[in-house]
């Protein structure tokens, strides 16, 4: 059925179809809308699920993790700090192999307060065993969710899909929500292999000696290299039942490209239509638009930017005292390429807090590069300069 | 099953899971401090002077056994149904349910309670009869309390009274439309029933000597209570038409109808001012309360003085007799002053000063007199007297050997209720008396008596209860007569609670201060260490593998788990 929603309420209707049993969640802006509608759907009985109310985002996650480890299908939803707060539960709820599938609206950490957009949120749990996909658009919001609960549920360990503050939680569009018997029949119902059984009791995540516990990380690490394939796999399924085919990542007339921009999340559709206009003018330049961010696609990333002259990796978060996450993660994906086929590659911070990354920023980096006029391996996008960075008055001032 | 071999990474879980019991790991070793089952007293059941169980009553009632809770509020006061209309409740002042919607009508409770155990098979067991005897002087509430425990616990007791009825000022001073006499005969004939044997119309000192009793009985109890009003010391006072309240009340309520003025000034503040304002209501006098402070220091119980407002009675408040006027030897009125209040006395409250030159008259065809009560001692032995009070020290033992003292005559607390709650303390210390035993330096509390036991030293507020566990429910409403129909009858005003409201009142209760067996603890063990004992109330801890994490403490709703030091 089309809809006209924001992206929020495109998280809400994919997890109705996705039938959870179990939702805990807590609000806070900008994802709050999403737990709004969720709330709506239980109260009415269009979702059959315990809606569990908690005091914080450390108990939604573990309300979740408990009902998982019950077997039943689960859903949270948060931003930032929350998703901060809930760093701790988030180890557990990966190593503990719970398929839980949670969305996060990226939002700036605090402090300055913020309620904008950024990635560092959802970066900052990169390494914790969780699956990341950073959606562009509504429609893919819809698609993501429903497709996360079937790999997650392949391959025991949860997701985190993401979506950007307001630039997509809160802008409406032309949506496709599937109906619910198509979903029924792409996903089937929760069935872990190990669960919490009345008949049977056990302890579940005791004390592991040294002797055992790097067996457990090794088999969650092989876990997300299997993940890599079933996300393929499941995106192109999807893709013949609706006609919206998804892979790892996305490219933009990358044929012949010789500029690439790489890029995440709502930036991408900004990005298009700059590709374009230097297509136009006789540039060949292209978009690589990362979407499954982990597991990580190195292989498939190495080939599609073996050969091309310049790359310009946008990043809207900062690994501080080093370089964009993006960035690093595309740069030591590439290390393996052998020097005649590595492309320049230059790295840009843009748009943290919510600022605009408008077409003609995006146009004056990649020109920037492509033109020679910007050398520096890392550049950040349009701030204020900085006259006393060399002798550390900047940084203490 | 978990292979405790593996050769493979497929041979492993995907996580940590043991199906091996947890029991082998004693976590209990951990702890310094660990969680007890130990119930404390409500912060209602602190507040009641007569000691009554409210509690684990209202939760027996809650679980659907009204006959036990019945059974448990006779088991130490044989006035439930009389306390219930006549207490001015000091408990529901205090009832943490007052924060979440209303305190529990616990005095309706009572009362439901009370009229539930009107019968002998509500009453507790005796105990052997131990063939020690016991006089008690005085019919009263505070004697007869004395008398049913005394009884209850073995001895052989006989109350001695000059009235032709006991009952004390359950029967003199309280007027039927609070209390109906035969509410009060039926709680007595269940007394006769424990075997206490009632000599009435005997008046001690007049018709038995008080060293006769001594020599005939192992022990002695004073229990007599206040008998007439103080007098007014204003000129005009000894004309016939001044009438001494306790006196006209008796009279009223043993059903004379003494020819009176047609208007009459009542003098005083207090529930005997209330009860002859109300009654004189009632048997066509318009009777005008005169009290010289305001209404705000009125020792009557509120609701009395609420309801006589509502009846239409008058008040002259900051008002004080100056002067009875008298012409040709007929009263016409009653000449007053005006009072401002000063700093507090003693008492507390404010001090009346009178303002000069304030007087006026308040047309009266007679007064009554309602400030304050004396008891007569006449009889007792000088050592035993200290100026109007029977001397007894903190155990209520007077420095007479074998003879005790409690009540209005050695305290005067004033109220029924606690000369109840003073009966059952002085039964504790003349049974121990009895036995042998040595006495304690202090009366035991009320709550001594009780079957179960409870933390008395600590008291469960709202601060001590688990607020996340409460919702804000209202307390429901409790019919009346109107107030039409009422003044002109001695008819009860109060409405009882039908078994289904007692019920649904039950269910408010908060239970503070004493286990239920919510099972809270239970569910949040985070070690299983908490199991419900089989056929029996409560529950067992397995100190083996409780760590002494407090949760069960944090999270019991109603303060009934203590965390405590482990000795080691
Ligand atoms: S005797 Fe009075 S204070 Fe005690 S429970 Fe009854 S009404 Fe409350
Ligand atoms: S709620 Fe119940 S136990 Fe608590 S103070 Fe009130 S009557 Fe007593």
């Amino acid at each position: 059925m089309r809809m006209v929603i924001k992206g929020n309420g495109a998280v809400a209707h994919a997890v109705r179809l996705a039938r959870p049993q179990v939702i805990s969640a807590y609000p806070i802006t900008p994802q709050t809308s999403i737990i709004e509608g969720i709330a709506s759907m239980v109260a009415e009985g269009k979702i059959d699920a315990r809606f569990i109310k908690v005091e914080s985002e450390h108990s939604a996650l573990a309300g979740c993790i408990a009902a998982e480890s019950a077997g039943a299908r689960t859903f949270t939803a948060t931003s930032a700090q929350g998703l901060a707060l809930m760093h701790e539960v988030i180890h557990w709820a990966a190593g503990a192999r719970l398929p839980i599938v949670l969305a996060n609206v990226n939002r700036a950490m605090a402090p300055g307060w913020s309620i904008w957009t950024d990635q560092t949120d959802s970066l900052s749990q990169r390494d914790t065993g969780w699956m990341q996909v950073y959606c562009q658009s509504a429609q893919e919001v819809v698609d993501s969710v429903i497709q996360a609960y079937k790999v997650s549920e392949r391959v025991l360990l949860p997701t985190m899909v993401i979506l950007d503050a307001f630039f997509l939680s809160h802008t409406y569009e032309d949506v496709e929500v599937p109906e619910p018997g198509l979903v029924d029949g792409f996903l089937p119902p929760l069935d872990l292999p190990q669960k919490m059984d009345l008949e049977h009791p056990a302890a579940l995540g005791n004390l592991v000696f040294p002797d055992r516990y790097m067996e457990f990380r090794r088999k969650m690490d092989l876990a997300h290299q299997v993940a890599l394939g079933v996300w393929d796999e499941v995106g192109r399924e999807w893709g013949e039942l609706t006609g919206r085919p998804y892979g790892l990542v996305e490219q933009y007339r990358m044929d012949d490209a010789e500029l690439v921009l790489v890029t995440a999340a709502t930036t991408a559709s900004t990005a298009r239509v700059v590709i374009d206009a230097l297509r136009d003018e006789g540039v060949a330049a292209g978009l690589l638009r990362l979407r499954v961010f982990r597991p990580f696609p190195a292989d498939l990333i190495r080939t599609i930017l073996a050969d091309r002259k310049k790359v310009v990796i946008l990043d809207r978060n900062c690994s501080f005292g080093h370089h964009g996450i993006f960035h690093q993660e595309i740069k030591s994906a590439l290390y393996e390429l052998p020097a005649g086929q590595q492309p320049e590659m230059h790295g840009v911070i843009a748009g943290l807090g919510g600022r605009d990354v408008t077409v003609e920023d995006l146009r004056g980096m990649l020109m920037g590069v492509w033109e020679g006029r910007i050398t520096k391996p890392v550049t950040w996008w349009n701030v204020l300069e900085a006259k006393g960075a060399e002798t550390g008055a900047v940084a203490m001032g | 099953m978990v292979d405790l071999n593996p050769k493979m990474l497929e041979d492993i879980p995907v996580t940590s899971y043991s199906d091996n019991s947890t029991l082998l790991i004693k976590t209990g070793a951990w702890k310094y401090v660990q969680p007890s089952y130990e119930d404390k007293l409500p912060a209602c059941s602190h507040q009641c002077p007569a000691g009554n169980d409210i509690s684990k009553a209202l939760d027996l009632i809650a679980r659907g056994d009204v006959a036990a809770a019945a059974r448990l509020w006779r088991a130490g006061n044989p006035f439930p149904a009389s306390l219930g209309r006549v207490c001015p409740h000091p408990c529901e002042d205090q009832c943490n349910r007052g924060q979440f919607g209303g305190a529990i009508a616990i005095h309706m409770m009572e009362r439901f309670l009370g009229d539930r155990s009107l019968d002998p098979e509500f009453l507790p067991k005796a105990k052997p009869a131990t063939g020690k005897k016991v006089a008690v002087i005085g019919g009263g509430p505070a004697g007869v309390a004395a008398a049913y425990n005394l009884a209850l616990a073995g001895h052989a007791v006989e109350v001695f009274d000059d009235k032709p009825a006991a009952g004390g000022y359950l029967r003199t001073g309280i007027p039927a439309y609070r209390l109906p006499k035969d509410v009060l005969d039926r709680e007595l004939a269940l007394v006769e029933q424990t075997g206490v044997q009632f000599t009435l119309n005997t008046r001690v000192g007049r018709d038995v000597s008080f060293d006769e009793l001594r020599n005939r009985f192992d022990a002695v109890i004073v229990t007599i209570g206040f008998h007439g009003s103080r007098p007014l010391g204003v000129p005009g006072e000894d004309h016939e038409n001044v009438y001494n309240g306790v006196h006209l009340l008796e009279r009223i309520l043993a059903g004379e109808r003494p020819e009176l003025p047609r208007r009459m000034a009542v003098v005083g503040g207090g529930n005997t001012a209330m009860d002859v304002a109300r009654s004189l209501l009632r048997i066509g006098v318009e009777p005008i309360v005169v009290y010289r402070r305001s209404r705000m220091e009125m020792p009557a119980i509120p609701t009395e003085v609420d309801e006589a407002i509502a009846e239409g009675i008058r008040f002259e408040f900051l008002t004080a007799p100056s002067r009875v006027i008298i012409e040709n030897g007929k009263v016409t009125a009653l000449e007053c002053r005006k009072m401002r209040l000063g700093e507090p006395d003693e008492s507390g409250r404010r001090r009346p000063i009178p303002v000069e030159g304030s007087e006026f008259p308040v047309e009266v065809g007679g007064v009554v007199t309602a400030i304050g009560e004396t008891a007569e001692l006449d009889f007792l032995p000088d050592e035993a007297r200290d100026g109007w009070r029977v001397a007894a020290d903190e155990r209520f033992v007077t420095p007479v050997e074998g003879v005790f003292a409690a009540g209005d005559a050695a305290f005067g607390e004033g109220t029924v209720t606690a000369a109840v709650g003073a009966g059952r303390r002085v039964a504790m210390v003349v049974d121990a008396f009895l036995g042998g035993r040595e006495l304690p330096s202090v009366a035991p509390p009320t709550q001594a008596s009780w079957e179960r036991p409870v933390n008395i030293d600590q008291t469960v507020h709202v601060e001590q209860l688990n607020p996340a566990y409460f919702t804000e429910v209202p307390r429901p409403e409790i019919h009346e007569l109107d107030p039409q129909t009422r003044s002109t009858s001695f008819d009860e005003v109060v409405q009882g609670f039908t078994e289904e409201e007692a019920i649904r009142e039950a269910r408010r209760c908060m239970v503070c201060g004493t286990c239920n067996e919510c099972c809270n603890c239970l569910f949040f063990c985070p070690d299983v260490a908490i199991h419900k004992r089989s056929g029996a109330f409560g529950f067992d801890i397995d100190g083996d593998h409780c760590k002494g994490c407090g949760i069960c403490v944090e999270e019991c709703p109603r303060n009934a788990l203590s965390l405590v030091e482990v000795k080691s």
